[in-house]
């Protein structure tokens, strides 16, 4: 739009037309202040604290909901509006309850704030304050009326945003009150963006209450460990007796890819680093057939003397490894360096949870056409086959939503299943589960009279799209993808991403946790056994070791114990899982809130994690891997690049290496120096990831500021035929589990038992 | 004439001398004086000890607030703060100090804690034989500070006097 010229407290500022003199004055570093004004949000003018003065309009004027116009004369700091927002907040205050010292909310409340600048020190009211008693509306959400100053946030987002509609307001005028539309309690997502947005401590999240307070936390932003996304997670952490326990999840900075949002699991499903069943101490099994708690050393040693025993009797064919969708890329990395070097084997696999190596295959070397969930919040069209956004992918669900909101962008959704963003789309497209690679074969093929009506409507109707992001789930698979590939790369503009479950699915696969592929999709010349295989080498005695970082075979596919019972088990993990309760030794491991690294989420973007909690009595799985290869008489330095710094030793447990920033390090990397004194650093071996994978050599400074860097991995020209898609299991969870992870978290336990009696309600 | 001056002057200053001698005694006689403190009296706002008061119904005044070990310039204060239940109520808000710590190592009694606190929960108390060969006994508990409940059997009470 056109630019327009306007002046504000005598400066001349210049703005596209139609631009709010609120977001005018901000973006020229004018502050004008706001309650119910939220950017994104539907404009509401509802509390009066943006009142400006403007040349020619009579009385004072809402900035929030003027746009500025050429020549207009704008005065934000007079007398007069001083002493309007002196008024307005008198009147806010006036049935706030001065309860700062125990609200939750204080220290980093708006109202608080907006008092200090521009309150007035005296009330003049002098009535005893209306008190009415806290609610409680959902496991994760609290409210306390008194509190509350009425700026509709939490219901803007709730409709708009979220496009769940539970908060509502009850009765009107001075007596209107927030409210949940099932009058006692939220039927509802539970995001807990009504929390977040609320500018007082109103409402309040359950997981935090009246436990601390905002500045005596540690604030550390990593990545969520939940589902394929990757949402930034700011972690607020504070000392307890074994450790720093995290308190809180949010994301109010917006410092992440994904805004302000953050779903049930990134906001409370963090509690299961807490879990009184967590693992603290190693565990091997002794004599007469029990687990007991052991040594570190002892444990290792163990460990290290079968690998070495096993290898040496039987080879390394009959050993096998499954590695983690949860574990960092490093960790990834290093663990299938340690199975294809140390171990010698190449029966390396890990839960899949989606077609990857499909996906890489079909799109063959158009990288410039891999997605990112930057582009789901642009893309002027989004096709999106199978998957279920709203229950699986909640940032991908939010970013479509807010595209659709502000851009008006058509989504076109074929699935087997009614699915919550319908809401939103264009056009919708019902077909049966095996339907869909016949789908996209009719999308990608030449015009087919045969189609069904609405069939070819679709079709008409995607041709007919300039710049399009497919979007496609883990019900396409294998040969299926090609066809889908195939007739994006025939529009003139199209990106594609695909659908994984877990916080590091994508990194797994591309650091080559997979027996036919080594990282970045280099095809290998002897494949491997698979998971499924190797668990029934394991029934028929053809395994030896298996070596399991962070995965729980056993109980995902459902396997009899007996199977395992002469293969010597090492499994990694935070609990005593089904498939730990068979194992020879149990090593306790950190979660990735409790470490350092980088992930990648399932639309290839690189990001880093940093640590913010800790557990005493546990470590990293690298510090595990490295530990065992030095144990077993490996050169440490083959497997990991960190260095040649004569300080470089193995006696540290705690430090670097386990995520703290070493600003000499940093310092020294900067300047192309020598700086891995620790094998236990991530750092040396995302340089060697930097520099050996393909795609992953991204900006690492960049990347070190926090802002996701795009991988874009090219199939090798050796690809194989097959991709193993036979194996790919999907998790299927819904927004309130989270695969045997989510199991251990008490609150989305209990979140989910409160959603499933509301369905059962609801249905009668 | 000058010796005369001389003896005058001699005389006024030793009547000033002499006049005391006969006042009673300005110094304190701790620590061998009477009474609990010892012979020591100290003035009404001096800053010794910390207690942590309790209201009229025995509830700990203190609700977990941190703006003490936030306004601590030497950072002595820990708290741990919890929720008061209906069955287990310990403060009077929603929120109670389930551990509060005084660091005495570290302790300059500044008084800003006193000022800082928006309940009157904590006070200087007149307690000031802190002294120890062992410093691991310098971090007093909450229980070591709490006022004693009211009707209770008075202690040593150093609040007051």
């Amino acid at each position: 739009m056109a630019d327009v010229t306007f002046t504000v407290d005598g400066r001349q500022l210049t703005a596209p037309a139609g631009t709010l003199v609120i977001e005018a004055c901000r973006a020229a570093g004018i502050e004008i202040p706001a309650f119910c004004y939220y950017p994104g949000l539907s404009l509401q003018a509802a509390c009066r604290m943006c009142l400006v003065r403007i040349e020619k309009m009579p009385k004072l004027q809402t900035a929030c909901t003027t746009p500025v116009g050429e020549g207009m004369v704008i005065a934000t700091e007079t007398d007069e509006i001083k002493q309007a927002r002196k008024s307005m907040l008198e009147l806010l205050l006036a049935n706030h309850p001065l309860d700062c010292p125990v609200c939750d909310a204080g220290g980093e409340c708006e109202l608080q704030d907006m008092t200090f600048k521009y309150g007035a020190g005296g009330s003049k009211f002098t009535d005893i304050k209306n008190h009415r008693d806290e609610q409680q509306w959902s496991p994760v959400v609290f409210f306390d009326r008194p509190r509350c100053i009425l700026c509709y946030r939490c219901v803007r987002v709730c409709n708009e945003g979220m496009d769940v509609a539970a908060l509502g307001i009850q009765f009107r005028n001075s007596g209107a009150v927030i409210a949940p539309n099932d009058i006692t309690s939220l039927d509802c997502e539970q995001c807990g963006m009504c929390i977040d947005l609320c500018p007082v401590g109103a409402l309040t999240s359950d997981t935090y209450r009246y436990k601390t307070r905002p500045w005596e936390l540690t604030h550390v932003g990593t990545i969520c460990t939940h589902c394929g996304d990757g949402c930034k997670t700011t972690l607020g952490a504070r000392r307890e007796e074994n450790g720093m326990q995290i308190v809180r999840g949010d994301n109010r900075d917006k410092s992440g890819m994904n805004g302000d949002f953050l779903c049930v699991k990134g906001r409370y499903a963090f509690d299961f680093a807490n879990n009184p069943e967590r693992l603290t101490q190693p565990l091997v099994r002794q004599p007469d057939g029990k687990l007991a708690p052991a040594r570190w050393e002892d444990a290792i040693a163990l460990v290290a003397r079968r690998f070495r025993e096993i290898r040496e009797e039987r080879g390394g064919a009959a050993m096998g490894v499954i590695g983690s969708t949860r574990i960092t890329n490093e960790e990834a990395y290093l663990l299938q360096k340690f199975a294809r070097g140390p171990l010698q084997t190449a029966n390396i696999d890990h839960h899949r949870t989606t077609d990857y190596p499909g996906f890489v295959k079909a799109l063959g070397g158009e990288t410039a056409h891999f997605g990112s969930i930057a582009d789901a919040l642009t893309a002027p069209a989004i096709l999106l086959v199978g998957g279920d956004p709203t229950e699986e992918h909640p940032l991908l669900a939010w970013n479509l939503r807010t595209n659709f909101r502000h851009n008006g962008s058509r989504i076109y959704i074929a699935n087997h299943r009614a699915i919550k963003l319908e809401h939103q789309a264009k056009a919708t497209l019902r077909i049966s589960y095996g339907g869909y690679a016949d789908l996209v074969r009719s999308l990608a093929a030449s015009d087919d009279a045969s189609l069904p009506a609405e069939t070819a409507h679709f079709r008409d109707a995607l041709r007919a799209e300039q710049n399009l992001l497919i979007v496609f789930g883990a019900e396409l698979r294998g040969d299926a993808i090609a066809p889908l590939i195939q007739f994006g790369l025939s529009l003139p503009a199209a990106k594609f991403a695909c659908l994984g479950d877990f916080a590091n699915s994508r990194g797994a696969m591309d650091m080559g946790l997979h027996p036919a592929f080594t990282p970045g999709y280099q095809a290998v010349s002897t494949v491997g056994l698979s998971l499924p295989q190797m668990m029934d080498a394991a029934g028929r005695n053809e395994l030896a070791a298996l070596y399991v970082v962070g995965d729980d075979p056993v109980g995902r596919l459902g396997l009899a114990p007996e199977s395992l019972r002469n293969t010597f088990l090492v499994v990694q993990d935070m609990f005593l899982t089904a498939t730990a309760q068979v194992a020879d030794v149990v090593l306790p491991s950190a979660s990735l809130y409790e470490k350092s690294g980088t992930v990648t989420n399932t639309y290839g973007d690189l990001q880093p994690v940093k640590k913010a909690a800790d557990t005493t009595g546990v470590r990293s799985d690298l510090e595990l891997i490295i530990r065992i290869a030095d144990q077993m008489g490996e050169d440490i330095r083959a497997l990991v690049p960190f260095g040649r710094g004569e300080r470089g030793d193995m006696g540290q447990s705690r430090g670097v290496q386990s995520g703290e920033a070493d600003r000499h390090a940093v310092w020294l990397a900067a300047h192309n120096l020598e700086p891995k004194l620790s094998p236990f650093d991530p750092d040396a071996l995302l340089d060697e990831i930097q520099r050996l994978v393909p795609g992953y050599d991204v900006d690492r400074f960049a990347l070190m500021a926090g802002e996701p860097q795009p991988v874009r991995v090219a199939a090798g020209s050796n690809f194989p035929v097959s991709t193993g898609s036979e194996s790919i299991q999907p998790a299927n969870d819904t927004l309130f589990t989270s695969g045997t992870l989510g199991q251990y978290s008490e609150k989305l336990t209990e979140v989910n038992r409160f959603q499933a009696e509301k369905t059962l309600v609801a249905a009668g | 004439m000058s010796i005369v001056r001389d003896l005058a002057n001699v005389a006024k200053g030793m009547s000033v001398t002499f006049g005391e001698i006969f006042e009673p005694t300005t110094v304190e006689n701790y620590p061998d004086g009477p009474g609990p403190t010892r012979g020591a009296r100290m003035e009404a706002r001096y800053r010794g000890r910390h207690v942590l008061q309790r209201d009229e119904n025995g509830l700990e005044k203190c609700v977990a607030c941190f703006l003490c070990a936030a306004a601590c310039p030497s950072n002595c204060i820990y708290i741990e703060a919890a929720e008061n239940t209906d069955e287990k109520r310990i403060s009077s808000a929603e929120r109670y100090a389930r551990v509060y710590n005084i660091d005495y190592n570290r302790c300059i009694f500044c008084g800003y804690c006193v000022e800082a606190c928006p309940t009157d929960a904590i006070t200087h108390g007149h307690e000031f034989e802190l002294a120890s060969l062992n410093a691991t006994t310098m971090v007093m508990r909450k229980e070591d500070m709490l006022a004693p409940m009211p009707g209770s059997p008075a202690k040593l009470d150093t609040t007051s006097r």
